[in-house]
């Protein structure tokens, strides 16, 4: 019984979750946010900024995928700082 | 006549020397394009980053003081993208215990981006149990040489543990969430059999459960202002922590964490101010222990924990002196609170002071001085002073 109502439970809160979130759209100024604001603001929550020269392209890559994840950045924030640290390494 | 001759040597050389120079480009263009090709990175890309520190310490306990350089630790973090939907990570620490260098897989997971705003994870992965452990902990990250009261071997907050994950962040109008859930083995509860003093705690991160009951944990942060500088967690687990067929397998603990955090520039000091802190509760359900030495006698104490601590550092990054930019200063105060009545009791409340100097981005000298005052560590259950000052070098790569 108790794991009927964790699975049910589970499933209503997933489904409650993806309504919720795709329901939810950014302002229009949290859109228009640069790669490079978003960088400027994100990294320094846990550590110094990272020079855009430290890694090549395919490290960034690799990187903003990690921080992505471990850091909890949108997919559209690591998309951008991804195309920032690119263009400017 | 001759100068026919001439002209017509002249065009001869010129024509050939075309073809010839036509050739020799083609030729460095298809050497070229083949050196490209043999260069042009394929779609798995891996990498390897991690970091290492190790210092000098002296600690004062009792009157008497002791001097030692201290090998601290290497990591490294293995990262490897397979794909944009496919990633896998691993950290391990190598450090020097009782003499013998030992390595220990601090966390190994892989990550499936389901969509933009879901990633599962499986493996062993790091806690979102508040934030120190999971994103500040490294030597190369933390403002300070060591962690909190409370964080880390004997304490009362989770490090890493086996499971499944859920995670996430997206934006509310200009608001952003994040989310993490997830399922894992979960805590396991010292009855007291191996080490009587520690009847009672928790042991965090171990790959095999002792019981079928599995513990369910999540983490809700949220970004109140558009800037992303100030962010504050609320997170909880729970689950049974004793093994199966023994009197404690009916045994649940609760853990609850609220996490804060606040960076911001001060243009009027011209620095970069950093306020962190985490509190921890920690409830364990009631049970009797067999007092040591005896094998028919049993106490038992409200088995509640709680910790916390509150960390400010301040740079002057903004400043136009290239030396004082890379200062920064720091201050942390912690506490930690044990179950009275519990053979590890303890209540010590510690201060500490540091002064970093960043060599760059992600190496720095940290210097300070830390002093751990109250009732002791669960080893002896007496007042305790103790006084550390360290020099340590730590550096991200």
């Amino acid at each position: 019984m108790k794991r009927t109502t964790f699975i049910v439970s589970a499933i209503v809160a997933s489904l409650a979750l993806s309504i919720t979130i795709n329901s939810c759209k950014p302002t229009a100024a949290i859109t228009a946010k640069s790669g490079a604001q978003i960088w400027g603001e994100n990294c320094v929550r846990c550590h110094n900024t990272a020079s855009p020269e430290t890694f090549s392209d395919i490290e960034w890559d690799v990187t903003a995928t990690h921080m992505q994840i471990r850091a909890n950045l949108t997919h559209e924030e690591s998309r951008k700082v991804l195309e920032f640290l690119k263009a400017a390494n | 006549m001759n100068v026919m001759k001439g002209a017509i040597i002249l065009c001869v050389l010129f024509i050939s020397l075309t073809l010839h120079a036509q050739d020799t480009l083609s030729t460095f263009h298809r050497q070229a394009s083949q050196n490209y090709k043999s260069l042009k990175p394929g779609k798995s890309k891996f990498m390897m980053r991690g970091y290492y520190h190790s210092g000098f310490e002296s600690v004062t306990t009792g009157g008497e003081t002791e001097y030692n350089f201290v090998s601290g630790s290497i990591n490294p973090i293995l990262m490897y993208k397979q794909s944009d939907k496919l990633f896998f990570e691993a950290e391990f620490a190598g450090a020097f215990e009782d003499g013998e260098f030992k390595w220990d897989m601090e966390y190994a997971d892989m990550s499936y981006v389901i969509n933009k705003y879901m990633t599962i994870r499986a493996g062993k992965f790091m806690l979102p149990f508040g934030v120190f452990i999971e994103k500040l902990h490294p030597a190369w990250i933390n403002r300070l040489a060591t962690n909190p009261l409370g964080f880390g071997h004997d304490g009362i907050a989770p490090s890493s543990d086996v499971g499944i994950e859920l995670r996430g962040a997206f934006y509310t109008g200009s608001t952003k969430l994040n989310y993490q859930v997830y399922l894992i083995n979960g805590p396991q509860l010292k009855d007291g059999s191996i080490e009587p003093g520690e009847a009672g705690m928790l042991k965090f991160g171990f790959m095999e459960d002792n019981n079928n009951n599995k513990t369910l944990g999540g983490r809700i942060g949220i970004f109140p202002f558009s800037n992303s500088m100030m962010e504050i967690g609320f997170s909880g687990m729970t689950g049974k922590v004793g093994s199966k067929k023994t009197i404690y397998e009916n045994v649940k603990a609760t853990l609850l964490a609220i996490d804060f955090s606040l960076v911001k520039n001060l243009d009027l000091m011209k620095s970069v101010i950093d306020i962190k802190g985490q509190y921890n509760y920690s409830r364990i359900g009631k049970a009797n222990y067999l007092v040591p030495d005896n094998t028919t006698v049993y106490y038992n104490f409200n088995n509640v924990s709680n910790t916390y601590y509150t960390q400010l550092s301040v740079r002057p990054s903004l400043i136009d002196n290239d030396f004082l930019r890379k200062i920064e200063i720091v201050s942390r105060y912690s506490s930690l609170q044990a179950p009275e009545g519990a053979l590890w009791e303890q209540n010590p409340k510690q201060f500490a002071i540091g002064l970093n100097y960043w060599i760059d981005w992600r190496t720095v000298l940290k210097m300070g001085y830390q002093t751990t005052n109250g009732l002791g560590d669960h080893d002896a259950q007496e007042s305790i002073s103790k006084n550390l000052f360290y020099l340590h070098w730590a550096m991200g790569f």
